[in-house]
């Protein structure tokens, strides 16, 4: 299964395979936790990372605006990994992409990581966490808020999967009682793993589509 | 400056001085010692064996020290490498009394990870003339400019428990770090300190291209005993934890003043301490615990109490197997199989201090079984069979960080680099493409002919590596060393005390309130952040303990070969065996005890499928690569999930229904042809390796964690190592260190050498196929293991299906 219906504070919401949150009411599309250029800064300490997952990244975007044609896409916070140079060659194909979709607007919750770099550069538009959407508070952290349903990035929230004699580390979607999280975007992000608990629906995201776990 | 012979009057004159010291103290120098004396004075270099306790130190300090007497030098004279930093401690002033004996002008300075920051001043300015360190901290030194100029007037390096360090990376690096100091200094002595091993002259060659053995005359006498279950007590048939012998270890130390109790794992070493403490009639801070993953602070702590005979007891692992000299146990218990005999007669030899006496270990076995393990340990230690230790030969890792330590400390060119490496031992066959690989990966990033994008470490400069970033210098000394810590958390108190570490995978399970066991104390979890898992102290336990990956070390093949035939000798006269004998006789009647050129193969039916049961005695790593290799095999004849679960002494493969097998088919299964090609298709060779690359990207400088006063400035930097194995999988799978990763899981973690010895041996052998209608003594411990890998043809989808079915199944019910 590609995608996966849930509903959250009275809204149906869907989880996407491709670690995207998708409201068919608004034509809003969500995702977190981008860290492009994350190689890039890596390379630029000593680390030896190899490049090409910011292009996969931006493809991977390119694929599910064109496959659910959104009114609009928000980012959860952390696009950027870090500061980028002149050599950072994600910057160039990002604003390119942007202007492919020039219709689709574009709004960038600002995390931890974006104050390393300007996003209004890439022709975002830019506002501090929380932004409200009734019934949803849309933040990069993960904080319980009065006004509404939190969904929030940040954690890079996985689990564990048994799978007879084996287990499997997945990333997942996170839906709590007023919180939900969801995994991030980036192809080099790591795993927060979660203890699932009473009355949070947990959704894994395989390489073969989505489980639901409980 | 030319030596001074041994048999110059002025030598002896000097000689006699040290032996005056001896005498003061009420001893004799050994033969064993003068040798050694003698032989540095002839400009030599060597390998000294003596069990511990017998003045090694002396024996390899003598040397230089007549030699310091004759040729009044300043500047560094002797560089002695210990393995441990507590070691250090007791070395230099060790060290230190006899520089002091000699009247010699020297200093003698210690300088490991944790020294003061005046101690380092003193040595950054070269104020010294013995210098006591570790091989993380000779690299770090090697790592400055200034280090050719440093080691200008050395006359020696004395290399301490060898046998700690030849068989890991920490002596890889040694050897590499050595070979760089014959190149600063070729007339410097090189020497050695080891305990017994099975390959000593490899160990000596290991160390130095020429050199001689000088051992200890008589060898110290070990009396090995065995706690008994009386003849009318049930006692299991399998288990590891052997909590049932509580009361029979309980009374053994009360008898003595002070004991060590050694267990195999960390996790058992936690459950005997909690067990002994919760029956401890004496004071309870006599009772402590002493492993790998506690606080070095608190690990200290306990070691400074034993020494001052404070404790009456420590359960300890390996972590007090090495070292530091308790002159005041009295005792040593092993829990659980010994699993090798260099390493028993080690840990023997932590009591018995008194000259003369014989050392002693109780061993305690945990299930009937071990009690084989026990008669066979001392068989071998009769006939004099030790294990032996090899080098890790090529790693790259290491030649990645020792590379980089060059670059940062002035600079090498390609060819020369090339030929000192050679020099050293584990890369004396290292072929020029693989050398060539490294370096392209630390210069372009890459394995292939491209650069990365913005990558910088080392770069050409004027025909030399070097280091041009200081970030880069930073980042490298700060990581120098190839001890890991990926994928542990710090355990502390939230008033800041820290406890030590555990892995990832534990905390993750545990929600904040959840409790559990760890460093001997009941700890309630309160939250966890920034890699750190907080806690405050319980008076209870509901939860579990932690469990260390990789603890659990195989049965040797010295212990193996002996094993075989103990269990295969009726007429056994040792209390063990005739302990063991009703069992035997069970085995017998259901099934068949193998003789030593058999392979006894056991199919068995239960209600929950068929099980096949086969004993070759050889390890659970190398059982491991068996189980798959034999899976593997199955699933082309007839294409099922297969489960297995493998122990020290057999395997098991599991099936719903088994293909049809008797012993001419488990013969062709077992054949050694294509096993090293079967073997690769058959394991999740890719699981396996990620986990392997963990140490692997650490040492080689891929990833960076766990410096507490830079934490922030390097957050940004902090990548697991099995996200960075797959980037590599994925974008350049023909690198260095995935190369690396996969030869490891390969060499160590199935023992594929010892693996195809093991069926080279079966092939020869004939095959004992039995029925039983019920689960044997042998196969009733591998039938309780969990079965934890197995073999089955999928992919993600018909993964996700299942889990999906299973899942549901659940939920029904």
């Amino acid at each position: 299964m590609k995608t996966q219906d849930v509903m959250v504070a009275g809204v149906r919401l869907v989880a996407h395979a491709q670690r995207a949150l998708y409201r068919p009411d608004t034509g809003t599309l969500l995702v977190a936790d981008v860290h492009l250029g994350k190689g890039g800064v890596f390379r630029r300490a000593g680390i030896a990372v190899p490049s090409g997952d910011s292009d996969t990244d931006i493809e991977r975007l390119d694929t599910l605006i064109r496959e659910l044609s959104p009114r609009r896409l928000v980012i959860l916070g952390d696009l950027a990994h870090g500061e980028a140079t002149d050599r950072s060659g994600w910057v160039d194909a990002f604003r390119s992409w942007r202007h492919r979709h020039g219709d689709t607007d574009m709004l960038l919750v600002e995390g931890n990581h974006d104050r390393h770099f300007d996003a209004r550069t890439l022709d975002l538009a830019t506002m501090p966490e929380p932004v409200m959407e009734p019934p949803f508070v849309l933040s990069h952290h993960p904080e319980p808020d009065p006004r509404g349903y939190v969904l929030s990035g940040h954690v890079h929230p996985g689990v564990v999967v048994r799978d007879g004699w084996r287990k499997h580390r997945l990333p997942a979607f996170v839906f709590g009682p007023s919180l939900g999280m969801l995994p991030a975007f980036g192809s080099m992000t790591g795993l927060r793993i979660m203890a699932p608990s009473e009355g949070q629906a947990l959704i894994a995201v395989t390489p073969a589509g989505l489980i639901r776990l409980g | 400056m030319p030596n001074i012979s041994p048999t110059s009057a002025s030598w002896r004159r000097a000689e006699s001085r040290l032996v005056a010291w001896f005498t003061a103290q009420g001893r004799r120098p050994a033969p064993f010692q003068r040798a050694a004396w003698r032989h540095w004075a002839a400009g030599e270099d060597g390998l000294i064996h003596a069990p511990t306790g017998t003045g090694k130190t002396l024996a390899a300090a003598g040397g230089p020290l007549i030699h310091g007497a004759l040729h009044p030098a300043t500047g560094l004279q002797l560089l002695w490498i210990t393995p441990l930093r507590s070691l250090a401690t007791d070395t230099t002033q060790h060290l230190g009394a006899a520089v002091d004996a000699m009247g010699l002008p020297w200093r003698v300075l210690r300088r490991t990870g944790d020294s003061g920051s005046g101690e380092r001043a003193r040595l950054r300015r070269g104020a010294c003339e013995l210098l006591v360190t570790t091989p993380e901290s000779l690299a770090l030194l090697l790592s400055y400019p200034d280090a050719a100029e440093r080691f200008a007037n050395l006359q020696g390096i004395v290399v301490d428990e060898w046998h700690e360090l030849i068989g890991n990376k920490r002596g890889t690096l040694l050897s590499l770090g050595l070979a760089r100091l014959r190149r600063y200094r070729p007339e410097a002595r090189v020497w050695g300190l080891s305990a017994t091993l099975g390959n000593l002259d490899e160990a000596l060659a290991a160390l130095t291209p020429r050199g001689v053995l000088v051992g200890a005359s008589s060898p110290k006498k070990t009396v090995i005993e065995t706690a008994l279950p009386d003849v009318g007590e049930h006692f299991p048939w399998a288990g590891h934890l052997g909590l049932r012998q509580l009361p029979r270890v309980l009374d053994t130390l009360m008898k003595a003043r002070s004991s060590l109790v050694f267990a195999n794992t960390r996790s058992q070493a936690e459950l005997w301490h909690e067990a002994l403490a919760s029956v401890w009639p004496d004071d309870p801070s006599t009772l402590a615990l002493h492993h790998g993953s506690i606080d070095p602070k608190l690990r200290f702590a306990t070691e400074e109490a034993l020494r001052e005979g404070r404790l009456r007891c420590v359960v300890a692992t390996s972590s007090l197997d090495l070292g530091v000299d308790f002159s005041s146990v009295e005792q040593v218990i092993q829990i659980g199989s010994p699993k090798s005999v260099a390493r028993l007669l080690q840990r023997a030899g932590r009591s018995g201090h008194q000259p003369g006496a014989p050392s002693r270990i109780l061993c305690v076995p945990t299930h009937l079984l071990e009690l084989a393990d026990i008669a066979a340990t001392r068989d071998a230690l009769r006939q004099g069979h030790l294990e032996p230790r090899h080098p890790r030969k090529g790693c790259l890792d290491v030649l990645a960080q020792h590379l980089t330590t060059l670059a940062v400390g002035g600079g090498f060119d390609a060819d020369e680099a090339y030929v000192e490496i050679t020099t050293a031992w584990p890369y004396a066959s290292l072929p020029r493409e693989r050398f060539d690989a490294t370096l392209r990966f630390l210069v372009t990033g890459s394995s292939a002919l491209a650069a990365y994008p913005e990558y910088r470490k080392l770069v050409l400069h004027d025909g030399r590596y070097v280091v041009s970033s200081p970030r880069v210098v930073r980042m490298h000394r700060l990581s120098i060393g190839t001890i890991t810590s990926d994928g542990s958390l710090q355990v502390r108190y939230l008033k800041g005390a820290r406890l030590g570490s555990v892995e990832e995978s534990f905390i993750a399970r545990l929600r904040p309130g959840d409790r559990f066991l760890f460093a001997g104390r009941n700890l309630e979890l309160v939250r966890v952040r920034d890699m750190t898992a907080y806690v405050r102290a319980t008076n209870s336990r509901r939860g579990g303990v932690p469990r260390w990956q990789g603890g659990r070390l195989p049965l040797s093949g010295e212990l193996s070969d002996h094993l075989r035939h103990v269990l295969a000798t009726p007429t056994a006269t040792s209390p063990e065996m005739k302990r063991l004998a009703p069992l035997l006789a069970i085995q017998r009647k259901q099934s068949a005890v193998p003789n030593e050129g058999e392979t006894l193969c056991e199919l068995i039916r239960t209600r929950e499928g068929e099980y096949l049961f086969l004993y070759p005695f050889a390890g659970h790593l190398a059982h491991e690569g068996m189980a798959a290799l034999l899976a593997y095999r199955m699933s082309r004849i007839h294409p099922a999930d297969y489960g297995y679960a493998v122990n020290d002494y057999g395997l098991t493969i599991t099936a719903a229904t088994l293909p049809p097998l008797d012993a001419s088919t488990m013969r062709t299964l077992l054949h050694p042809y294509r096993l090293a090609t079967d073997i690769v298709t058959s394991i999740n060779l890719m699981e396996l390796s990620r986990r392997q690359f963990r140490e692997i990207a650490r040492v080689a400088g891929l990833v960076f964690n766990g410096y507490p006063a830079h934490s922030k400035t390097l957050r940004q930097l902090q990548a697991s190592s099995g996200l960075l194995y797959d980037v590599l999988r994925r974008h350049d799978p023909d690198h260095p260190l995935l190369w690396q990763a996969d030869r490891e899981v390969l060499e160590l973690h199935l023992e594929i050498r010892r693996l195809r010895r093991v069926l080279v041996r079966m092939a020869r052998s004939a095959i004992a196929w039995k029925e039983p209608p019920r689960l044997t003594p042998l196969s009733f411990p591998l039938w309780v293991e969990r079965l934890r890998s197995g073999i089955s043809a999928d992919d993600w989808t018909s993964r996700v299906e299942r889990m999906r079915a299973s899942l549901e199944a659940k939920a029904d019910t």
